[in-house]
């Protein structure tokens, strides 16, 4: 690390010792005068950059800018200073880096031009690493020729490789013109050609020699290729016997061999992905290399499709199925993970190999390959954890009878009556989850006729399990599901001896248990994927007796298993959804989400919550803090995290990735979410957000054209259903995901809203008000302008209606609305007639906010038997609420922004000529009571729902619906959760999850 | 179900099946980024057929800063396993097992003498996963642990420091049969 990084640089030691000491402590004006001294007697130029050092610490303004005229000086006249001088300027600047000035226009450059001139000395690699700490690829990447040039033929191989990397990495990074991208990537790609062919043509290579020696030298030249390359030349290399990926496979190297596969996937190249698929496996049957060394499933998987898509593709299946066997022969020697990727390589080929090949009847009893192939695998595996994820998706494959013939016939002789109680109930459990599948598999269903007498039937299949008429999931099924579990679940509670017998399991077959009948009586409420069409009110079209039956018996199971994630997840999305959103987040809290993993996590829980539950942000820590300081810490810097470490060890691929990784961080859309929640949140409550946001360093290079990142792993949640339909948290959601366009459009109105708020400084008395004036208004005009095009951009783009809710939708296109609308009142004299376009944009505003507005859902005061009492709000109507108060505010503060714009302009030019429009002001004034009308609105709603939080009988109410569906507590559901009795304590830490969220909003400023 | 390779930055999008587990440490980016920077090859996951990560290990190669080299406690070129976790539903499988095995490839493809590794003394189920594949007690660091795991009533707890031997170390230098008999304070470990 350079010294500046660490506190003020040392001086020369032949600097003399009054001035080292002045210099050491800080004496800045002694300093200055010594140096001034200095460099007159001694005509040194390091004393005059000691002078302008010392300078740049005093408090003036043209002191410290006389350090950035001199190195603009020195940059400018192509002059060089000595290292030292360097040093010093480096130091003085530190604090205008990255602000006031580029490091890659001033210090880079100086430090690439010693380096040129010095690439012999040590202090030239200082000068690379300082480069590339601020992320200067230019200068970086001329050091690195440099010290290429001066170490050439040496044995630290490094400089050579460091040179190449960095030429790639400039030919794809935007700090290279596009002039010269072509010429770097094609220098890269040449210097890596000449480097493959020596390692080719030579026998044996030395360190000293200019060839591809290492694992990571060898990956670097495929990378390069594949990005700059032609695939021909790809390809020939890949299939080359030394820097192929069957020569490195026997060396021991597995990357290139995997990277290869993938690219030759992405292109197609199926015939070779079979013949290196096929060298590979055969290499270590023969013991060329380890036994297992490549059986990964994704290898066999690519070996049995590549064989189906050969030419010969007969044969090939059949090899593959002959190579297979090879290895189940020997898979005793395995490990139990290779033996079970050799199972699951066997169920895969199976279902890919052609029908015809596969004869139905080569089994005595007639049964289909694939079933047979299922069953086997089941026999040996039913009681992994992970049984039921293995084999569903070959499931869903099934036609009808193989379906029936699984289900009938082998998973019942699986295990023999005597069979310990235990395993029964293990097998019992992955029964009714593949029960529960079968309800998503659309094979089940047959086809009705849709008009019958004339009459449209709501029910257009018949189940092929049950015979009744239904839609998919049958709800038939879906019930008895539910009531055949819940006995499984009950009998199991009520054995002392398969009690104790769960901890030596793999899993509690409870938790599957309550998993199948929480997930069935989910979609028996009619829970859909939230898209951006759906309903405001859950109640609408989501049963609530079936709904909170579901949150309560997972609920109680969390109790019983609270380690488990995957329920965890589950209920912090169906409270959220309920909008009790401090219990959701009750629960999040013990997921311990933090540090790296916030990135893709947090958005979990944290997307739109400033929406449902303002409240939350009331907390004694600020809610977003450890994802804030996460980003602020990691991002701080311009270049990738350890990106140093990664050069200095030679990993050249390392480097490739971790500056992959530090540009889609940067570019993720859960760091714009943190940002847009906490400044909604200070909103609500009248804070003042002490930033604007395109101003915060982390939007920092992000505009209309960044495309924002969606890296929410949703691979912690359960998920039973097949591929025919949307996936779990699908359902969950309180609206679509993560997008590029939500991020772009919240990020454009939250700039929007930042321009609305802007208040000049109090002390800020411009002398020339007129001018001033001009210009403020000119750049009020611009951002308006570009705004106004942005969101509507965005707005329009094919996929943004899918990527928003309804709500949101009505927001975003309100502040589009009236940026343009803005712009047009700003731009028009007075004297001129206003535009037509401005009476329609005011139409279509009024008429979006009142459509917005018409949707909201109102609280009933008190309890009532009437659904839409079960809550005070739920999840999607707060949602609602909040987008519509958004709007609201920003119509109000829109109309204020005009009306005190004109204030000021007649009170600066009592002409009245630079004042709004006459007709305009009318209309601003109407805009605004419209949002001051839509803010009391919401303010009512609230009240509303005060009021009914208020009254007594909650309690009852909830449990009343729970048990509402004629069941009983003795029913299905009441035996897992012990009855209303047992669901008392839930029921009350539902109500007082929402007395917390209505007292949060109770305490939103509305005006 | 798994796929052996080696790390990927992405990877740490899709930890959660591994970090959400009580029993795995979640580190700052540059924690992981810093082992994946110098040591690839000691940073291995498996995958599941989703690309969910369900277990990892990382480990280093290096040897004590050239100012202990006469010290007792100077430990030569060696591998250390820093973190190693498997996803509960992938569990009993051997993963753990196979994932150490590559460590210890690389380990010798980089000349060290010996792979090491810290472990509670309590953490029984670990202590014999690990001598069940060669390891053996080196010394005992006292004290090693700011919190105990099983005794809240205790302030610390000890660490077996384990090792096992790589191809280069011939003569098994570098291990011993009596390691539990030999007591050194944090401060000795480097």
């Amino acid at each position: 690390m350079p010294p500046y990084r660490y506190g003020r640089p040392a001086l020369k030691n032949t600097v003399d010792v009054q001035l080292q000491t002045a210099f050491s402590d800080g004496n800045w004006a002694t300093v200055v005068r010594l140096a001034a001294k200095r460099a007159a007697t001694l005509k040194d130029p390091y004393y005059e950059a000691i002078k302008m050092c010392a300078q740049s610490q005093l408090d003036g303004t043209a002191e410290k800018c006389a350090m950035l005229v001199a190195i603009d000086d020195l940059v400018n006249n192509k002059k060089t200073p000595d290292i030292d001088s360097i040093e010093l300027y480096e130091w003085a600047c530190r604090d205008f880096f990255d602000y006031e000035v580029e490091f890659a226009d001033t210090l880079g450059p100086l430090r690439a031009r010693w380096a040129k001139a010095n690439p012999s000395s040590p202090l030239a690699l200082q000068c690379l690493q300082a480069c590339l700490e601020h992320w200067d690829l230019v200068s970086a990447q001329q050091i690195a020729t440099s010290l290429d040039k001066a170490h050439a033929n040496t044995a630290d191989r490094r400089f050579m490789f460091w040179n190449i990397t960095l030429t790639f990495l400039l030919s794809i990074s935007p700090q290279c013109t596009d002039a010269s991208r072509k010429v770097y990537s094609l220098l890269a790609v040449r210097q890596l050609d000449r480097a493959a062919d020596l390692t080719e043509s030579s026998a044996k290579l030395e360190a000293t020699d200019r060839g591809l020696l290492t694992e990571e030298e060898i990956c670097l030249y495929y990378r390069v290729v594949r990005n700059h390359g032609t695939k021909e030349e790809y390809i020939s290399r890949l299939t080359s016997p030394k820097l192929g990926a069957i020569g490195q496979l026997k060396e021991g190297r597995k990357v290139l061999f995997c990277e290869g596969l993938d690219a030759l996937e992405s292109w197609g190249e199926w015939d070779l992905i079979y013949k290196l698929c096929h060298e590979a496996l055969t290499l270590g049957l023969e013991g060329t290399t380890a036994p297992f060394f490549v059986c990964d499933l994704q290898i066999w998987r690519k070996f049995a499709v590549s064989a189906s898509k050969v030419t010969d593709s007969d044969s090939a299946l059949a090899e593959v199925q002959a190579t297979l066997k090879k290895y189940i022969d020997i898979k005793d020697k395995a490990s139990e993970m290779y033996k079970k990727n050799l199972s699951l390589a066997l169920l895969e080929t199976t279902f890919r190999l052609p029908a015809v090949a596969l004869n139905p009847n080569h089994d005595s009893d007639g049964v289909s390959p694939l079933v047979v192939q299922i069953g086997l695998f089941l026999d040996q595996y039913f009681e992994r954890l992970s049984a039921f994820d293995d084999v569903k998706g070959y499931m869903a494959e099934l036609g009808f009878d193989e379906i029936m013939t699984i289900m009938d016939g082998v998973l019942p002789g699986i295990l023999d009556e005597n069979a310990d109680k235990s395993r029964q109930v293990v097998l019992s459990a992955l029964e009714y989850k593949l029960r529960y599948l079968l309800s998503t598999c659309p094979q089940t269903l047959s086809p009705q006729p849709t008009v019958v007498d004339g009459e449209t039937q709501d029910k257009p299949f018949q189940c092929r399990l049950c015979d009744n008429p239904t839609s998919l999931p049958c709800e038939h099924c879906l019930k008895k599901l539910v009531a055949d579990a819940s006995s499984t679940y009950a009998q199991i509670a009520d054995d002392k001896e398969l009690l104790a017998a769960i901890p030596r399991l793999d899993k509690d077959p409870r938790l599957d248990l309550a998993l199948v009948m929480g997930t069935s009586l989910l979609k028996l409420s009619g829970l859909k994927p939230r898209s951006s069409d759906t309903v405001q009110s859950l109640w609408q079209d989501v049963d609530p007796s079936q709904f909170l039956q579901a949150v309560l018996l997972l609920d109680t199971q969390l109790k019983q298993t609270p380690g488990d994630t995957e329920l965890r997840l589950l209920l912090v999305q169906l409270y959220l959804l309920l909008g009790c959103t401090s219990y959701a987040y009750q629960l999040w809290t013990p997921l311990d989400v933090k540090r790296t993993i916030q990135d893709s996590l947090s958005p979990l829980f944290f997307d739109r919550i400033s929406t449902l539950s303002p409240g939350l942000f009331q907390g004694s820590r600020p809610l977003m803090e450890p994802l804030r300081t996460f980003y602020n810490y990691t991002l701080r810097d311009k270049p990738p995290v350890r990106i140093w470490d990664a050069f200095s060890a030679g990993s050249y691929t390392s480097i490739l990735d971790m500056t992959e990784y530090d540009g889609k961080l940067r570019r993720s859309c859960t760091v714009m979410m943190t940002l847009v929640e906490e400044r909604r949140a200070i909103r609500c409550y009248g804070g003042k957000i002490d930033y604007e946001i395109q101003e915060h360093p982390l939007t920092d290079n992000i505009d209309d054209n960044t495309t924002l990142v969606d890296k929410t792993d949703y691979g912690p949640f359960p998920n039973l259903e097949s591929a025919h339909g949307p996936a779990i948290h699908e359902y969950l959601r309180l609206g679509p995901g993560l997008s590029n366009e939500r991020s772009h459009l919240a990020f454009l109105s939250e700039q929007f809203l930042d321009l609305l708020a802007y208040k000049p400084p109090k002390d800020y008395k411009p002398t020339r008000q007129s001018e001033t004036s001009l210009r403020d208004r000119e750049y009020t005009l611009e951002t308006l302008s570009r705004l106004s095009d942005s969101l509507a951009d965005f707005l329009h783009q094919p996929s943004t209606p899918s990527r928003l809710t309804a709500a949101e939708t009505s927001h975003h296109t309100i502040l589009c609305l009236l940026s343009a609308a803005l712009f047009i009142v700003l731009s028009t004299a007075r004297s001129d007639p206003l535009p037509k376009t401005l009476s329609l944009l005011i139409k279509s505003l009024k008429s979006t906010f009142s459509t917005a507005s018409r949707l909201l859902a109102t609280p009933n005061p008190k309890p009532s038997s009437h659904p839409q009492a079960t809550a005070p709000l739920t999840g999607p109507a707060l949602h609602a609420l909040s987008q519509t108060l958004a709007s609201s505010l920003a119509l109000k503060h829109a109309s204020s922004f005009l009306l005190s714009f004109h204030d000021r302009e007649i009170a600066r030019d009592r002409s009245g000529r630079s004042g709004l429009h006459r007709d305009v002001l009318a209309e601003m004034k109407a805009l605004g009571e419209i949002g001051a009308k839509g803010a009391a609105e919401v303010k009512g709603v609230v009240g509303k729902m005060k009021e009914g939080m208020a009254e007594g009988g909650w309690l009852d109410r909830v449990l009343d619906l729970v048990f509402a569906d004629g069941e009983g507590e003795d029913g299905g559901v009441g035996r897992v959760v012990g009855g209303r009795a047992g669901a008392e304590e839930w029921a009350g830490r539902v109500v007082e999850s929402w007395r917390e969220g209505v007292k949060g909003w109770g305490m939103v400023r509305i005006e | 179900m798994a796929n052996f390779r080696r790390f990927r930055p992405d990877d740490l999008n899709k930890l959660s099946k591994c970090n959400l587990d009580p029993f795995t440490e979640t580190y700052e980016l540059g924690f992981y980024l810093q082992y994946y920077a110098k040591w690839p090859s000691l940073f291995q996951v498996a995958e599941d057929q989703h690309g969910n990560i369900i277990g990892y290990i990382m480990g280093k190669l290096e040897s004590s800063p050239d100012v202990y080299r006469f010290s007792e406690h100077y430990l030569p070129w060696h591998a250390h396993i820093t973190a190693v976790t498997v996803a509960p539903e992938a569990r009993r499988l051997g993963i753990g097992r196979l994932l150490t095995e590559q460590l210890e490839v690389a380990a010798d493809a980089g000349d060290a003498w010996f792979v090491d590794l810290f472990v509670r003394v309590t953490n029984h189920k670990a202590i014999t996963f690990y001598k069940n594949m060669g390891y053996s007690v080196f010394r005992v660091v006292k004290d090693y642990y700011g919190e105990h795991s099983t005794d809240s009533s205790q302030s610390s707890e000890d660490a077996y420091d384990m090792r096992k031997p790589m191809k280069r170390d011939v003569k098994k230098e570098h291990v011993r049969d009596d390691g539990e008999k030999h007591e050194v304070d944090p401060s000795d470990v480097w």
